[in-house]
């Protein structure tokens, strides 16, 4: 009798808060039928540190440094982004050579925080190898942009109207290295996994997930690409110095867990190229605008800025009354949407399969929490 | 697609009208400012008939926010599209405590969206699946991004006051 119920009875599953492949704390309360999924709840706000509430808390400035706390992985380009948002809203020009070092600094962290999602996702799959061989990677990186950004992973580097300090020549010799490395390494890694058939059976047509889908739930970024919609912040609505720069922006076909994977793989390659570009135009000059004030705070009005995140789309919604305190400020992070069509992912899933599809979404809980 | 030709649909289709505004300097091609004496009963439908008319054309939902302008609540949602940059801005004024019309129908994305405006700024949203917090916990009693909410010890952690010279 007892017996019957379990196997005919659904019950739930509760993985996380504090679950390994959850990446931070993210509870999903999973009802099961036997192995398969009928229904997935995320349970999120566990790392909720009221950041938007913060910002009307204190001036533009002094909000500068929570930037690099939501998203920690790729702190630096939330800092640009924060950076370029208010900038466009008080009209400041800064200079080539200051946007330059940042989009440098900006694709160096993007790869940085790819070579961490590859890492562990593949540990996420019970390859221990490959997480080595992509942290050994990124702690080039880490040292990198540790030259003048003076930390490890919450970087604060961009100021309003340039960066907080020029490029060594540690930096540039620790860059011009690194490429070739790198290039060596992806190598390696298509070889190690992506024709690793042990990894194919298990992301092959695994969390399928249709352009349809994604629009519906606005899910944006190398989720997206993967499914073979051709959006890039960096292409759709250009900013900083990326119409000059040349990149392709690399599509999936079947929006499979494999091609989520193999976007981010291709992308890091681009990155690559990016900073590569970079490098060598580089112009000479000053390295933050003149006569910027020292605490700026844009006219009356809203504002809107997009930026193209490791994640996908982040958005910057600004109110300004003109007074030194913003009035509010609504980040439209990108993991937020990307989280939310799990449920639709995993319905009718193994267990098994649920961290596969968990962890090519790539999530990082503090930004979705904020 | 041309914001021109987004702003003459929305005149044929729900006989609103756009603003358009500066993308260089503001981000955004239109702005549409729905008044507030329409909010209680059309402005209300309105809203569910722009994101219909969004989605049919393309267009995908960014977010939805609120902002507190101490007098009311200004809700605001962000449309885009994929293909070319085009971002339309639509703001509704709800008041505080207010109804607004939940869009989860027809957007999936706006599910945790309002939910999340629920948490932080206590619009009720009229028929959405399960209005629930999202960020606080479930038995929470306030909603902190209005500008009248003072954190206290009870909500939980540290209560710091910054000096703001």
């Amino acid at each position: 009798m007892l017996r019957k119920t379990l196997i005919h009875d659904t019950f739930y599953l509760n993985l996380g808060p504090q679950h390994p492949s959850t990446h931070g704390v993210l509870r999903l309360l999973l009802r099961l039928e036997g192995e398969r999924v009928v229904e997935c709840q995320p349970v999120i706000g566990y790392s909720h540190r009221g950041h938007e509430h913060m910002a009307q808390n204190r001036s533009w400035l002094q909000f500068l440094p929570n930037t690099s706390r939501m998203d920690y992985l790729s702190a630096l380009l939330y800092n640009h982004a924060y950076c370029l948002a208010v900038e466009r809203a008080c009209g400041i020009t800064v200079p080539p050579r200051a946007e330059y070092i940042r989009v440098i600094c900006a694709e160096l962290n993007r790869i940085a925080s790819h070579l961490l999602w590859f890492g562990a996702y593949l540990l996420d799959l019970g390859a221990f190898t490959p997480f080595l061989y992509a942290f050994d990677d990124r702690e080039d990186i880490l040292a990198i942009l540790g030259e003048v950004t003076g930390s490890r992973l919450t970087y604060c580097y961009c100021r309003f109207g340039g960066v907080a300090r020029d490029l060594n020549q540690a930096f540039l010799d620790g860059v011009r290295a690194f490429i070739p490395k790198l290039r060596r390494r992806l190598k390696d890694y298509h070889t190690l996994v992506s024709k690793n058939v042990i990894f194919l059976n298990r992301t092959k047509g695994i969390g399928v997930m249709s352009p349809e889908q994604a629009r519906d739930y606005a899910v944006t970024g190398p989720n997206l690409r993967a499914s073979g919609v051709n959006y890039d912040v960096r292409k759709a609505e250009p900013y900083s110095v990326y119409p000059e720069l040349d990149f392709e922006v690399p599509l999936g076909e079947h929006g499979d867990c494999y091609d989520r994977y193999y976007v981010r793989l291709l992308e890091m390659e681009q990155s690559l190229r990016i900073v590569e570009q970079a490098l060598e135009r580089l112009p000479s000059g000053p390295i933050r605008a003149a006569g910027v004030e020292q605490e700026p705070a844009p006219p009356p009005g809203a504002y809107h800025f997009a930026y193209e995140s490791a994640r996908g789309q982040l958005g910057i919604y600004l109110v300004s009354d003109g007074g030194r305190i913003p009035v509010r400020m609504k980040w439209r992070v990108p993991s937020f949407s990307n989280l939310s069509v799990l449920p639709e992912l995993l319905a009718g899933t193994l267990v098994a399969d649920t961290i596969a599809i968990l962890g090519s979404l790539d999530l990082v809980i503090p930004e979705i929490d904020r | 697609m041309r914001p021109g030709q987004v702003k003459e649909l929305l005149a044929s289709a729900l006989g609103v009208e756009p603003r358009e505004t500066d993308y260089a300097a503001c981000g955004c091609h239109l702005r549409l400012e729905l008044a507030g004496a329409q909010v209680v009963d059309l402005a209300g439908a309105q809203v569910v008939d722009l994101a219909r008319l969004m989605k049919v054309e393309g267009f995908f939902l960014e977010f939805i926010t609120a902002v507190d302008f101490d007098t009311h609540l200004e809700l605001v949602y962000s449309f885009t599209r994929h293909q070319e940059p085009l971002r339309l801005q639509a703001a509704v004024q709800v008041e505080r405590g207010g109804f607004a019309p939940s869009l989860a129908g027809v957007f999936a994305a706006a599910d945790w969206q309002e939910r999340e405006v629920y948490d932080m700024f206590g619009i009720v949203f009229a028929g959405h699946p399960n209005l629930k917090r999202l960020l606080l916990p479930e038995d929470a009693d306030f909603h902190p991004l209005l500008r009248d909410f003072t954190p206290r010890p009870e909500h939980g952690g540290d209560v710091v006051n910054l000096e703001m010279g």
